[in-house]
């Protein structure tokens, strides 16, 4: 085993799955709210990136910009809909809602981009960079950057900034926080945007790594789960954390025992965990 | 006095119960009314529908306006920007954040009639504030926790102010201070609509008590009437048998 290359291909993993799984994380944390339309919302950024560039022949970064904004868009649109479910906090119905969102999203994609697989290639992605007997491309530490940079801002918007405030208002008793003046409507519609538009930048920027399809979007919404439920609900620190675990556990055991079993192996570690800390990893040992 | 606040035929209902009807309730400018009355007499119902707010899902019905402008329809967080503040019993402040961060979100333009107060001013009301304006409102004391809770309300600019309970679980000389504090904030034109279990304490500030029993106003009156009323002595009587 190559044990450097496996440390870089776990580290590159787990900013991919953090990435994508923060939309969720701030989703759940602020709203107690689930988007299991958050798959395909990912496959939609990775889509509209390709677009952007392969049929309308803009550079990357406008094409970042507008699967954000698609992203925005989308979760916009959701929330719209849902929105009467939201303030009433009924689970089982978003749940079924935004199933049938990713459904709905599965099939325009089908139809606007087919459903042959793709290929997203960026500036960086065809940049391979050798180093003694490591390989890795532009586009893996573009991950990195992306993911570190971003995961720095969100701590810092909410822990310092008058938004955050307002989110972790919201987050604690959203009924208290009407009581402070706080809009919990705009709240809400602000955090699906975040999320739609957090999920779509994951699809642009790690949809690049492997061939993208508009099938694709399950295997997403399981590794989010897992991340954010490791992390610990709402915890964007732990989040992080939960999404290195995750890739560097699936770099090893893939190259120590097989990719085929990594997935089972990775929620039986969930359960020990949970079992153990149920809050998750940011939580006190023993929970909450 | 002119009206600050004037309630209508107002109604609450649970399901299909009736469990408040009040047909006209008027808080005047800078006055405080006392609300008393034993345990399910609705005096929370009573501030939580005027301010549009509940923790449950009510039906409520009638007019509120304020200043002359009818609110009944807007959502509770445009009473809340509009100066109807309520500080609710229970839990009031956001334990997760610091009191600073508890008390950093304000009005600072609010208005005409309206008194912005500053964090400082806040501090300066509630000097135990000052020292604690680090810890996490989860840490605090169930006295400071009601201080912080006024204190936010006032972050807001509030015209007219609803405290529900606020000497609930305090020790007799914290109630004296809050209440002390509730009465001195009537210097600067605010008006408090002050529901209490504890009468005894609370008709030594108000001007007027309204008491309740099973959802109504039954008896109505000034302090200076009602201090030595003896439906109000019963009532009080109750609560602390309570």
């Amino acid at each position: 085993m190559n044990l450097g290359q496996q440390i870089l291909n776990g580290l590159v993993l787990g900013h991919s799955y953090a990435l994508i799984a923060i939309g969720w994380t701030v989703l759940l944390g602020v709203a107690r709210l689930v988007n299991f339309a958050h798959g395909q919302m990912y496959m939609m950024g990775a889509f509209v990136a390709w677009m952007v560039m392969a049929k309308v022949g803009l550079p990357y970064p406008l094409a970042l910009v507008t699967s954000v904004l698609a992203g925005v868009l989308i979760g916009f649109v959701m929330q719209e809909v849902m929105l009467g479910l939201t303030l009433r906090q009924d689970l089982v119905s978003i749940m079924i809602v935004t199933l049938g969102f990713g459904y709905v999203l599965h099939g325009v994609a089908a139809i606007a981009f087919g459903s042959t697989g793709q290929i997203l290639d960026t500036p960086f992605s065809t940049i391979n960079v050798y180093w003694n007997d490591i390989w890795f491309t532009g586009q893996d530490l573009f991950i990195i950057a992306v993911t570190v940079a971003f995961f720095i801002a969100l701590q810092l918007v909410l822990a310092k900034s008058r938004l955050g405030r307002l989110a972790r208002m919201v987050a604690e008793d959203p009924k208290l926080a009407i009581l402070a003046g706080v809009d919990v409507r705009r709240v809400y519609f602000g955090v699906f945007a975040f999320q739609g538009a957090a999920v779509a930048l994951a699809g642009a920027i790690v949809g690049p790594r492997t061939p993208i399809l508009t099938s694709m979007g399950f295997e997403e919404v399981i590794i989010t789960f897992f991340v954010v439920v490791l992390g610990g609900i709402g915890s964007v620190l732990g989040s992080y954390l939960a999404g290195l675990s995750l890739g560097l556990f699936t770099a090893f055991f893939g190259a120590l025992v097989s990719p085929a079993y990594t997935t089972p192996a990775a929620f039986l570690v969930l359960i020990a965990v949970l079992v153990l800390r149920p809050g998750g990893l940011a939580a006190k040992p023993g929970g909450a | 006095m002119s009206a600050l606040l004037e309630v209508r035929d107002l109604k609450v209902r649970y399901g299909g119960n009736l469990a408040l009807s009040v047909g006209a309730l008027s808080l005047g400018h800078g006055e405080i009314i006392g609300v008393v009355g034993g345990n399910g007499a609705g005096k929370s119902t009573l501030v939580n529908a005027v301010a549009g707010w509940s923790r449950g899902a009510p039906r409520v019905e009638g007019s509120v306006q304020l200043g002359g402008r009818d609110i009944s329809a807007l959502p509770t967080h445009r009473r809340v920007r509009e100066g109807l503040l309520l500080v609710p019993e229970g839990k009031l402040i956001f334990g997760t954040m610091t009191v600073e961060e508890n008390l950093a979100e304000g009005i600072d333009d609010p208005g005409e009639g309206r008194k912005p107060y500053s964090v400082e001013e806040i501090y300066a009301l509630f000097p135990r504030l000052a020292e604690r304006r680090g810890h996490l409102g989860s840490q605090l004391s169930g006295g400071e926790r009601q201080m912080l809770g006024i204190g936010r309300a006032l972050r807001l600019a509030p015209r007219a102010l609803l405290l529900d309970e606020p000497s609930i679980g305090l020790a007799p000389k914290l109630v004296r201070t809050v209440l002390q504090s509730v009465s001195d904030l009537r210097a600067h034109g605010l008006s408090v609509l002050l529901v209490e279990q504890n009468v005894k304490a609370a008709i030594e500030v108000v001007d007027r008590v309204l008491l309740l029993e099973r959802g109504q106003v039954v008896l109505e009156g000034t302090a200076a009437e009602m201090r030595n009323n003896p439906r109000i002595a019963e009532a009080y009587l109750g609560a602390q048998r309570a």
